[in-house]
């Protein structure tokens, strides 16, 4: 009968603690009636085995006590997991981005190392480990969510949208330009100046370029990660929407950062206007500093429009998102 | 005839699946009195329906819970045995659940017939 002990003991260990003790119970009598009738009073050990091994193992036999299986996050909590962590995660990454602009732009702090990605990484990971912590515990608690069943209605469905597919030719197109310019940026940072404006050796043509020539090749690369991922999906997904709203943020940090500091350089340069830049061409052939207001200058109108066409891009991006994944959740907490 | 492995186990558990289908029906039927698990067992068994105990037990709990049956130790016999009886609304759903029954064994017949 030890071993009948060391059985129940063993299926305890995985029962639902509220309904251990009482299936315990049970069981107890279920085996030992069993045994009475199988083998009679004083069953052998080898009979006793046998018993056992038709009940099934531990784990099982506890499992079927649990009729919806085991899960740290089950089918029912999973939905609404897979929800909240993606706002929790997202709303925290842009307000870490956020804070680090402000940080950068208006405390004039030093634009952080390629450890920043790696402490963003690691609060990431903390967030979304107390984001799990938080649903054990609701499926620990067998909180049940339930999506809104009576109320919905087939007519409320969304149309099937063509622009979930993405559009390959543009996608390709943009992946060129990327690789084209991540090669430039990575093979020519410091030639590039004295290459577009020969014989002035060591001349920087766009000075306030040059701290951002990493940042810029990182946001590079991590638009090149995401347009290969979204030509291998071939559609636009919840994941490829975050990943593109993330990409067009850091982009957007980064282009406002240099959009200040081209203007503070110009400042510098007596260049308070849009047409003060132009004050150096009046007379003969223009100077090689007049050459480089201009070309600040230039790069500044640029990176205000690419600015603009990527805030107008992040709009659609965030809207697009909110009608695939807002849309489908109408959720109830029952207990 | 030849019956490979991979179709011994297909049918294995198809005629489970079958089987766990009329559980219910079976195990409520037979609680108009009341009995403890292994009796509802032998008892089934005796009229050529063999269930797996592992799947029983865990079911009655489940019924209990639904409402359809109670349950009581009584402490009296050899040893401590939970039984089981129909609840009021466990009578009523067995005989709605009984005709059920009766509709698709019938219609099952005349499909399996043509």
């Amino acid at each position: 009968m030890d071993l009948i002990e060391r059985y129940i003991y063993a299926i305890g260990k995985h029962l639902p603690s509220n309904k251990k003790a009482d299936i315990q119970s049970e069981l107890r009598s279920i085996l030992s009636d069993n045994v009475e009738t199988r083998f009679g009073a004083n069953p052998s050990e080898e009979q006793v085995v046998t018993l056992l091994k038709e009940f099934g193992a531990p784990e099982s036999v506890a499992a079927s006590y649990w009729p919806e299986g085991q899960y740290l996050i089950g089918p029912r909590l999973y939905p609404l997991f897979r929800f909240s962590a993606g706002v929790a995660l997202t709303v925290f990454a842009i307000v870490q981005l956020v804070l680090l602009g402000v940080a950068v732009m208006f405390n004039q702090e030093a634009l952080p190392g390629i450890d920043f990605i790696g402490n963003l990484f690691s609060s990431l990971m903390v967030a979304f480990g107390i984001i799990v912590l938080v649903f054990a515990v609701l499926q620990h608690f067998d909180v049940r969510p339930s999506l809104d069943e009576k109320e919905w209605n087939p007519r409320d469905l969304t149309a099937v949208e063509p622009s979930t597919e993405i559009k390959r030719g543009e996608i390709i197109a943009g992946l060129v330009f990327e690789l084209i310019f991540t090669a430039i940026l990575i093979a020519l940072p410091s030639q590039l100046n004295a290459v577009l404006y020969p014989g002035s050796e060591g001349f920087v043509l766009n000075p306030p370029l040059q701290a951002y020539i990493p940042w810029i090749i990182i946001s590079l690369l991590l638009g090149i990660g995401l347009d290969v991922i979204l030509l291998w999906r071939g559609r636009w997904e919840t994941g490829t929407r975050f990943a593109k709203i993330a990409v067009d943020v850091i982009g957007l940090g980064l282009l406002i950062l240099m959009i200040t500091s081209h203007t503070q350089w110009l400042a510098d340069h007596g260049v308070n206007d849009f047409l003060s830049a132009f004050s150096g061409l009046e007379a003969g052939a223009p100077s090689p500093e007049t050459v480089q207001i201009l070309v600040v200058n230039g790069f500044r109108i640029g990176l205000i429009v690419a600015a603009i066409v990527t805030i107008i891009e992040l709009g659609k991006q965030v809207f697009d998102l909110v009608r695939q994944v807002w849309q489908p959740v109408s959720i109830k907490i029952s207990k | 005839m030849m019956i490979d492995k991979e179709q011994l186990t297909n049918l294995e558990k198809l005629s489970q699946e079958l089987r766990r289908g009329i559980l219910v029906l079976a195990a409520l039927s037979q609680l108009k009195e009341s009995r403890y698990g292994y009796a509802l067992i032998e008892l089934l068994s005796q009229q050529g329906l063999d269930i797996d105990q592992g799947t029983l037990y865990p079911l009655l709990r489940r019924l209990e819970e639904q409402g359809l049956l109670e349950s009581e130790w009584k402490l009296e016999e050899a040893r401590p045995r939970r039984y089981y009886q129909l609840s009021e609304n466990g009578r009523k759903l067995l005989r709605e659940l009984t005709q059920e029954w009766q509709k698709i064994s019938d219609v099952m017949d005349q499909i399996l017939k043509g």
